[in-house]
């Protein structure tokens, strides 16, 4: 049947294939995957969508393959999936974590099943907030703190077709905390919460704000490479009560202040140590001022580097931070 | 048998004619008595319904990750198997990029010459010459090893299903309603449990595409070996052949074109779902596209999800396995080769790329030759972006366009949806499904709308409300997707100048990364539900278009040509004659872009479109608190799903044929 002999062209095809490769396998310059001197087990470091992880993972790749020889493995997934990676041992590290959108992660994986360890603080420290476009503020400076949300007009620069009367709070990501719904709520400022859905979402939110002079209202954070390029200022919210903190521990529904500080972390898979102990011990001592984090973020963002040669730039000019990782 | 209230057949008696009358009568005096009570009943979805499913899945997720390194079912069944897709993977990819790129497209055009035809040989080498120009070559070898990996498994898993399924009416009932979950269920519900089974990166990836992928490949085995005509199974039963002889030697033969439109399929949905694979880490194409889209890069995005549009029409071209019916001059005028000489030509093709590519040892595709489609893109994309929003003639621009939608369309909708009692709306829908088929139809719509009201809530909002918001949003697609698909598809099934120009924007609406709009979409208009249902219409019109333009041409030509004689204008013709007779390709039209409608629901909630979506995505957002909420979301879209279809599947159903079953 025609079927059959379809099959037996395409198999003639395949093997004319294979046959050529191995013939021409002769004349081969194929490097190998231990070029280089690099030697064990490749040490995988998770990097998630965004510039700060990136630039960490490499400078850490570079300095391990030339200091401690193993060759890493970057490899690029999101972060739930870097949790799972972390807990079989397919990931071995990653280098920075935002505490606030991963408690439950920590719990399950760190405190119960202890299957990652902590590595420690890796140094700079985000912060989470409300932010308004500056023209904003600019034109009515009140709006500059919470307070200013409670009048309802002016709150009303802020609707949208989806917010009807209210202003419109913008959220991203769900995946990222998110104490917005009852920060409003409670302080009982006429705005509506509204789910973007995706960082991207509120990446076009913000681009079309600028464009049209039309205010925005929104969770943003710091660093982002988005601030570089805009003008946003963050609303003040109330300052962090003991009452807040209480009600953070609970969960009980009544927060009303402002984010805390997130001071980021490294992890690693419990098994890290066992499979090399002197690239776990350098990536557990290894810090990075804020300061230093944006300087390689910047080569990446602003000026167009790859994260790899930006990281690479950065470690030839700064011997004296990463020797002390090693010692 | 179903009690069918289908348009009466004009040579009915007349008293059958009022028996029907009299019953449907009555149907409408139960409907009206049971709207009635619904509404007497309970307004709101009473809380006894929750049938705690949500904390159900979440403590299966929960165990699962505490016991994936100890329990048996992980380290004897899905450790094994993801290690083996790995290895898989692997090596198809490293024979790949062992070939070297002058090797990849000779094979392409060799499988396609020997299979399609020259021409067809030729468009598919040049479309993956052209993925090299526009995309990364290494990483799109990455993507083409995993699909392969896929489409063998789901082909390896699918065609016994189909066979299975043609066999036996009750297995295919059941089957239908897996597929139908593995259509609609919104990835991001299977995405984390995947992850916590496979682990990350290649395996979880591959099993998501052939979950995706599968549908077509039973589906299509299926429809292909119930089509085998009766008395070719006669023939075969009469020389005694035995059920394997009958089935190998008969029926697969038969069914051959129609399971070679399942492959064809299965890859095209394998493709679809490149992107959202990439989120669990496997540094290809996908990958590229979803980097792009997450540093707003929209002309980076757009190439290479080009790239992925130019390897599945490479792939398209070379598994069709229909000689095309219309030779281009050119290839017309090359010599026409003998059997023999062909199948050597073709090998000798292969043989002299791969060992061409590596003796010149050109490793990678040379990054030299590619071509910058991004910076025209970016341009195209700025200028539509600052003239198509505000102070267009008429309509006014995008901005308008969204706030209509919201304010006059979709919220009236929405409301009223939500504050019909929950029961009256089960009734009502069992009602059409009555109307439609009688009361098995009925029954069921009843049962799969109830079953929403099972699945709890979010804070305070049951799922119902997400559900109706949902509702609201997708009929608006859909209703919005067919205004443009059918005037577009008639045309296009009339004059084949418009067809020919619709084609290719079809082919690349199809398979271009939804992603990959999602930037330009939400600009235009802003974040919320118009943005979404802008993106499910983009998504849904194609293949709506397809099947109407389609259904159109089948229609045989002695009727038509019989109207114009008795004096019809074309006119009449069209509306009178080819319309009605096309009536079952165009309301398959329909039912499909209904699926594609809620298919994108998960989509449109990436922009801010809320509802069942933005609940399914939150499943592997925040996996270890909402998978449960996010599993019950999921299924919310697949029952909504299930109903829409088996409504409009009764609708176009024809009832002779149905008796015929």
């Amino acid at each position: 049947m025609t079927i059959i002999r379809r099959k037996r062209r395409i198999a003639a095809v395949v093997a004319g294939a294979v046959l050529a490769t191995s013939l021409a396998a002769c004349g081969d310059d194929e490097k190998t995957s231990s070029g280089g001197g690099l030697t064990g087990p490749a040490i995988t470091l998770a990097v998630n969508p965004w510039t700060g992880s990136a630039v960490n993972a490499w400078v850490a790749s570079v300095v391990i393959e030339a200091n401690i020889g193993a060759p890493v493995e970057i490899i690029e997934l999101d972060e739930n999936s870097t949790w799972v990676g972390l807990d079989d041992g397919s990931i071995d590290a990653v280098l920075e974590v935002w505490p606030s959108g991963h408690a439950a992660d920590y719990e399950t994986y760190i405190t119960d099943k202890g299957s990652v360890v902590d590595l420690g603080l890796l140094g700079p420290a985000a912060k989470i907030g409300w932010y308004v476009p500056k023209f904003v503020v600019d034109a009515h400076p009140e709006l500059a703190t919470w307070e200013g949300f409670m009048n309802p007009e002016l709150a009303a620069l802020f609707s949208t077709a989806e917010s009807g009367d209210l202003g419109q709070f913008t959220m991203g990501d769900p995946s990222y905390v998110s104490y917005d719904e009852e920060i409003i709520e409670n302080l009982g400022l006429p705005l509506k919460y509204v789910v973007a859905g995706t960082e991207t979402a509120l990446l076009a939110a913000i681009d079309q704000s600028i464009a049209d002079q039309k205010p925005i209202l929104l969770q943003f954070w710091q660093p982002h490479w988005k601030q570089l390029e805009v003008d946003l200022v963050e609303v003040q919210l109330p300052a962090i009560t003991p009452e807040c903190e209480a009600s953070l521990a609970s969960q009980d529904g009544a927060y009303v202040c402002d984010y805390p500080v997130d001071q980021l972390y490294k992890a690693a898979n419990a098994g890290f140590q066992a499979k090399n102990a002197a690239a776990f011990a350098a990536l557990s001592k290894m810090q990075l001022t804020t300061e230093q984090q944006s300087e390689i973020a910047g080569f990446v963002d602003r000026d167009g580097l790859t994260p790899e040669a930006a990281a690479k730039k950065w470690v030839d000019a700064n011997p004296q931070v990463w020797q002390a990782w090693l010692a | 048998m179903a009690v069918s209230v289908e348009t009466l057949p004009t040579h009915e008696s007349d008293a059958v004619v009022r028996a029907r009358r009299a019953q449907r009568t009555v149907g409408f005096g139960v409907f009206a008595a049971l709207v009635l009570a619904a509404t007497l009943v309970s307004r709101e979805v009473p809380e006894w319904m929750d049938s705690g499913i949500q904390r159900w899945a979440q403590d299966r997720y929960q165990w699962s990750i505490l016991n994936r390194q100890t329990s048996w079912v992980f380290t004897s069944f899905f450790t094994p198997i993801a290690d083996f897709l790995t290895w898989a993977v692997e090596n198809v990819e490293s024979l790949l990029l062992a070939l070297r790129w002058p090797g990849v497209v000779g094979i392409v055009f060799a499988i396609g010459w020997r299979i399609g035809g020259l021409s067809a040989g030729a468009t598919g080498a040049a479309a993956m010459f052209g993925m090299g120009l526009i995309a990364d070559w290494d990483h799109a070898m990455r993507t083409l090893a995993i699909m392969s990996v896929a489409v063998v498994i789901a082909l390896v898993l699918g065609i016994p299903l189909g066979i299975l399924t043609a066999r036996s009416d009750r297995a295919e009932s059941v089957v239908r309603v897996l597929l139908d979950t593995a259509q609609v269920m919104p990835i991001f519900v299977y995405l984390s449990p995947l992850v916590i089974f496979f682990g990350v990166q290649i395996p979880p990836a591959v099993m998501a595409t052939v979950i995706y992928a599968l549908p077509p490949a039973v589906r299509l085995t299926n429809l292909g070996l119930r089509q085998v005509p009766v008395v070719a199974n006669e023939v075969g039963h009469s020389f005694g052949t035995t059920s394997w002889q009958q089935l190998l030697k008969v029926q697969l033969p038969l069914a051959r074109r129609t399971i070679l439109l399942g492959l064809n399929q299965v890859i095209m949905m394998a493709f679809a779902i490149v992107v959202l694979a990439s989120l669990l880490g496997t540094g290809d194409l996908g990958r590229d596209v979803l980097a792009a889209v997450q540093k707003q890069q929209v002309g980076l995005a757009f190439s290479s999800g080009l790239g992925i549009v130019l390897m599945a029409v490479a792939l398209d071209r070379i598994s069709t396995g229909v000689r095309s019916t219309s030779t281009p001059q050119w290839a017309r005028r090359l010599p026409r080769f003998s059997r023999g000489t062909a199948r050597w030509t073709a090998l000798g093709v292969v043989v002299a790329t791969v060992v061409a590519g590596r003796l010149f040892s050109l490793s990678s595709f040379p990054s030299s030759w590619s071509v910058d489609v991004a910076g025209p893109i970016d341009s195209a994309v700025d200028w539509v972006e600052s003239n198509v929003r505000r102070d267009v003639p008429i309509i006014g621009g995008t901005q308008a366009i969204n706030d209509f939608l919201i304010t006059e369309v979709l919220n009236p909708l929405q409301g009223f949806l939500q504050w019909l009692p929950w029961l009256v709306v089960v009734v009502a829908f069992a009602f059409v499904g009555w109307l439609s088929k009688g009361w098995k139809l009925a029954a069921a719509v009843a049962v799969c709308l109830a079953l929403i009201a099972t699945m709890g809530s979010d804070n305070d909002t049951v799922l119902w409300d997400h559900a109706m918001d949902t509702l609201s949003q997708v009929l608006v697609a859909i209703m919005l997707s067919v205004l443009i698909a059918l005037p577009l598809g008639i045309w296009a099934g009339r004059n084949d100048t418009v067809q020919r120009v619709l084609r290719p924007f079809l082919d690349i609406a199809q398979v271009l990364p939804q992603f990959v709009y999602l930037i330009p979409v939400l600009f235009l208009f802003s974040i919320g539900r118009a943005a979404g249902v802008v993106a499910c219409v983009i998504y849904a019109v194609p293949p709506c278009i397809r099947l109407t333009a389609l259904g159109m041409r089948e229609v045989p030509f002695a009727p038509r040509e019989a109207a114009i004689s008795f004096g019809a204008t074309r006119r009449q013709e069209m509306r009178q004659v080819q319309l009605p007779l096309a009536r079952k390709a165009i309301l398959l039209g329909i039912n499909q872009t209904m699926m594609m409608v809620l298919a994108t629901v998960i989509i449109a909630s990436l922009i801010g479109a809320g509802g069942l979506g933005l609940l399914a995505y939150r499943a592997s957002a925040k996996p270890n608190i909402d998978f449960g909420l996010g599993t019950a979301g999921g299924l919310s879209i697949v029952l909504l799903a299930i109903v829409l279809d088996r409504l409009t599947q009764a609708w176009g159903a024809n009832p002779d044929t149905e008796r015929g079953r």
